[in-house]
């Protein structure tokens, strides 16, 4: 199997599943329960949240453990008041509950990059939440949020001389970035963070959200009060536990996995030159998450293309598998002005730590020779 | 095979020329004339093994997924795209053609408002064959045509065969079954006007659905396979599996797919406002409870009713316009038992029998029912559970399905 949908899942690493081994039926405990052993997992719980908070410089204190991003993420919105501005290409996620909100969007360029000037010219004095991700889960393309939190902070500076009290927050979806980005909350100067453990071989379903000081949210779900309230429910263990181990692994290979991906990238877009037709390789060269490596081969369904390479155990996914889905097109790909010739053509890659330079040019040679029988048909259709 | 027709066999004349038996060769791959079928494929194993048969048959495959539907309904999401993908995914592996037709919003208007309107009516209609009758095997078989198809085919469990109608007495079966194309791609209908082609019952008893199928035109009829119709479930199954049909393993839709999941209640909820009624002991008039639109009912219902205790109520009466629900615990109730029921809609193809003697099906896989077809009216040897109106009665001739009309 060639696995090179690591945008979409990725398989759970082995000292993560094995640090989360003991957690499902001996150390079965309740976190909440007064007797020794529950006391204990109480700790190594806290503890698991402080390591998860240390990866992004934060403190345990600072994070609320989430049944994952797309749970941070609705419980980052409920310090939206009335109006939020959000980038075009943010995933349904952040789209979709930005819509309980006066909700604007802002451009991006042909690479998937903010167009800072649109974002100027929409901050107005209403606005109270930002949502602009880290990095593209289609492109991979990465924001430059210093910059932007630079921006955020000049209005909220106006926003006072001014004596408007909108308050102003800004909220990051980091998901995709976390074991490609040496990320840093101070230096984002973000308020809310989204993270995720299924991106970064940890387990689904876990994941957490920063909340800055001061920033007060309100809970989505009630009950045990637990996460400081926010989140009510007895403690994941387990899934937060291997969380922990998937964050510090991550930090950890930061360097390695660059390097490991800067390889993969150069082979597989090389490999793909000589393509029967000429790859559009999609996204910021500069600013990209060096595992991601979006082509649009204009004239040819994509889709086509991958239900052939399944039968080669080669998977890959289209445009995005969530838009896929629903049968519509990428709203991203049609952000950054493609045509609907090479949307219908574009192949979403993300390469993954197990994937070897071999896998890269099996992959890249299957996928040329799917092309070729393509294009084989559709002559033959017209002949 | 059971065929009625073999009776008059010898007593037939053959009047009409019958068509040349010619040879029918599978073209080969190269040949360019190759008949072109549309096929339509919802992602499930009955419509992907057709796609194999006809491949191998020599057919120019188009698959082709009708999208319907796609409204998500609470509690169900719809799964079209789903379907629509692993309808793809089974194209691609045997390397036909794809393409995706929107009914939507024709389905809406011929499908589901005409659903709506005869429930609002106190009726009970059956969507799958309007479904069959308006869009599959009209609008689709249309736009097939009209984009060069010289066939359509579906996954259904039927048949169709040719009659010859020249001679006098019933027709004669021709051919029971759809054959391998003719190289010229054109000719696979008898030219003679007097071959007629006719809906024959599935070769699988169990998986029959010509009663969904009663309605279809003649003319569609004429440019209709139905590639699996001759075989038995468990040998369709085997065969996906076989020919490595991921979805030989998916979960069957049944009937329409938003209602097959949700339940026609839900569905009309969305769309059909609850009116709060009574309900009440047809024979004493005594309220026994409250129901949540008589609209939701139909006669010889005995679930959903909100009334307790002893033996089971059976709703035998609505009243529409005061919108009251009667039942009664008597099964022996005159409304719940008929031995006659009168038709509307007639579409009968071909000739029924001069004696009116047919055989009548009053439900999907409801056992068939010998009885007698006078003047719009089908008359049983025996009482049966009446069927509601706006339910289909379909008739049969051994295996012929030659028509039915809906229950006044």
């Amino acid at each position: 199997m060639i696995y090179l949908d690591h945008a979409a899942a990725t398989p759970l690493s082995a000292k993560v599943k094995k640090a989360m081994e003991p957690y499902f039926a001996d150390n079965f405990f309740n976190p909440s329960a007064p007797y020794f052993p529950a006391k204990k997992v109480r700790a190594e719980y806290d503890t698991a949240k402080d390591r998860i908070a240390h990866t992004i410089g934060a403190k345990g204190n600072d994070i609320v453990i989430t049944a994952g991003a797309t749970e941070s993420i609705n419980l980052a919105f409920t310090v939206a008041t009335k109006k939020v501005l959000v980038l075009e290409t943010e995933h349904q996620s952040v789209l979709e509950t930005a819509k309980n909100f006066d909700c604007k969007l802002i451009k991006v360029d042909k690479t998937g990059l903010i167009v800072l000037n649109d974002f100027r010219k929409k901050l107005d004095g209403d606005v109270g939440l930002v949502s602009i991700s880290l990095a593209n889960n289609e492109l991979g393309t990465i924001q430059p949020l210093a910059e932007i939190s630079e921006i955020i902070r000049a209005e909220r500076q106006n926003r006072l001389k001014n004596g408007n009290k909108t308050p102003l927050y800004f909220h990051s979806d980091a998901s995709q970035a976390l074991n490609l980005i040496d990320i840093n909350v101070a230096r984002l100067g973000v308020d809310l963070l989204t993270i995720n453990s299924a991106k970064i071989y940890g387990p689904k379903g876990v994941g957490a959200l920063y909340v800055a000081h001061g920033v007060k949210l309100k809970p989505i779900t009630f009950g045990g009060g637990q996460e400081n309230g926010l989140r009510s429910g007895t403690e994941n263990v387990p899934s937060i536990i291997g969380f922990a181990v998937a964050a510090e692994e991550a930090k950890t290979h930061l360097n390695g996995n660059r390097k490991h991906y800067e390889k993969l990238q150069k082979i597989f877009r090389e490999e793909l030159k000589d393509a029967p037709i000429e790859p559009i390789f999609l996204g910021n060269k500069k600013h990209q998450l060096l595992n991601f490596c979006p082509v649009a081969f204009s004239g040819i369904d994509a889709e086509r293309i991958i239900y052939k390479l399944e039968d080669k155990e080669i998977y890959l996914s289209t445009g995005a598998a969530c838009a896929a889905s629903k049968g519509e097109k990428s709203h991203v790909l049609k952000a950054i002005g493609l045509t609907d010739d090479e949307i219908a053509g574009s192949l979403r890659i993300s390469f993954g730590a197990l994937n070897s330079e071999e896998d890269i040019k099996t992959a890249a040679k299957e996928i040329k020779t799917a092309i070729e029988e393509e294009l084989a048909r559709l002559g033959g259709e017209s002949a | 095979m059971r065929s009625f027709f073999e009776g008059h066999k010898d007593s037939a004349r053959a009047a009409c020329p019958l068509p040349q038996a010619k040879a029918r060769s599978v073209p080969s791959k190269e040949s360019t004339h190759r008949p072109t079928v549309y096929l339509g494929m919802s992602g499930g194993v009955d419509s992907s093994v057709s796609a194999v048969l006809l491949k191998e048959q020599g057919y120019n495959v188009v698959g082709v997924y009708m999208k319907n539907w796609s409204k998500d309904l609470p509690g169900m999401k719809c799964p079209w795209a789903e379907d629509l993908a692993d309808a793809k995914r089974v194209a691609v592996k045997l390397g036909i053609d794809f393409k995706v037709f929107d009914f939507e919003k024709d389905y809406k208007q011929k499908v589901v408002d005409y659903m709506l309107s005869e429930f609002k009516k106190g009726r009970t209609p059956n969507p799958d064959i309007m479904c069959n009758q308006e869009i599959k095997f009209k609008l689709f078989y249309e736009v097939a045509r009209e984009q060069g198809a010289d066939l359509i085919a579906t996954g259904h469990y039927a048949r169709v065969g040719w009659a010859d109608t020249s001679s006098e007495g019933h027709p004669q079966l021709l051919r029971g079954r759809s054959e391998e194309p003719r190289e010229d791609g054109r000719d696979e209908r008898p030219e003679e006007d007097c071959i007629v082609p006719t809906l024959l019952r599935a070769v699988d008893e169990d998986k029959d659905q010509t009663y969904f199928l009663y309605r279809i035109s003649k003319e569609a009829l004429a440019h209709t396979l139905f590639p699996i119709g001759d075989m038995k479930k468990p040998d369709v199954k085997k065969l996906a599996e076989e020919k490595g049909l991921k979805n030989a393993y998916k979960k069957e839709s049944m009937g329409v797919c938003f209602v097959g999941d949700v339940g026609m209640k839900d569905f009309l909820r969305e769309y059909i406002e609850e009116k709060p009624g009574e309900i009440r002991e047809i024979e004493t008039e005594k309220v026994l409870g409250f129901h949540d639109g008589a609209i939701f009912y139909t006669i010889g219902q005995r679930h959903g009713l909100n009334v307790g205790g002893g033996l089971p109520y059976y709703v035998v009466k609505k009243d529409l316009e005061k919108n009251i629900v009667y039942v009664s615990k008597n099964l022996n109730e005159k409304n719940l038992w008929t031995s006659e029921i009168e038709l509307e809609d007639l579409l009968i193809r071909g000739e029924l029998p001069k004696s009116g003697e047919i055989e009548i099906r009053i439900r999907h896989r409801a056992p068939l029912i010998p009885a007698k077809f006078d003047e719009g009216k089908v008359i049983l040897k025996e009482k049966i559970k009446r069927p509601a109106s706006g339910q289909s009665i379909v008739f049969y001739l051994g295996d012929t399905c030659l028509g039915g009309g809906i229950v006044k």
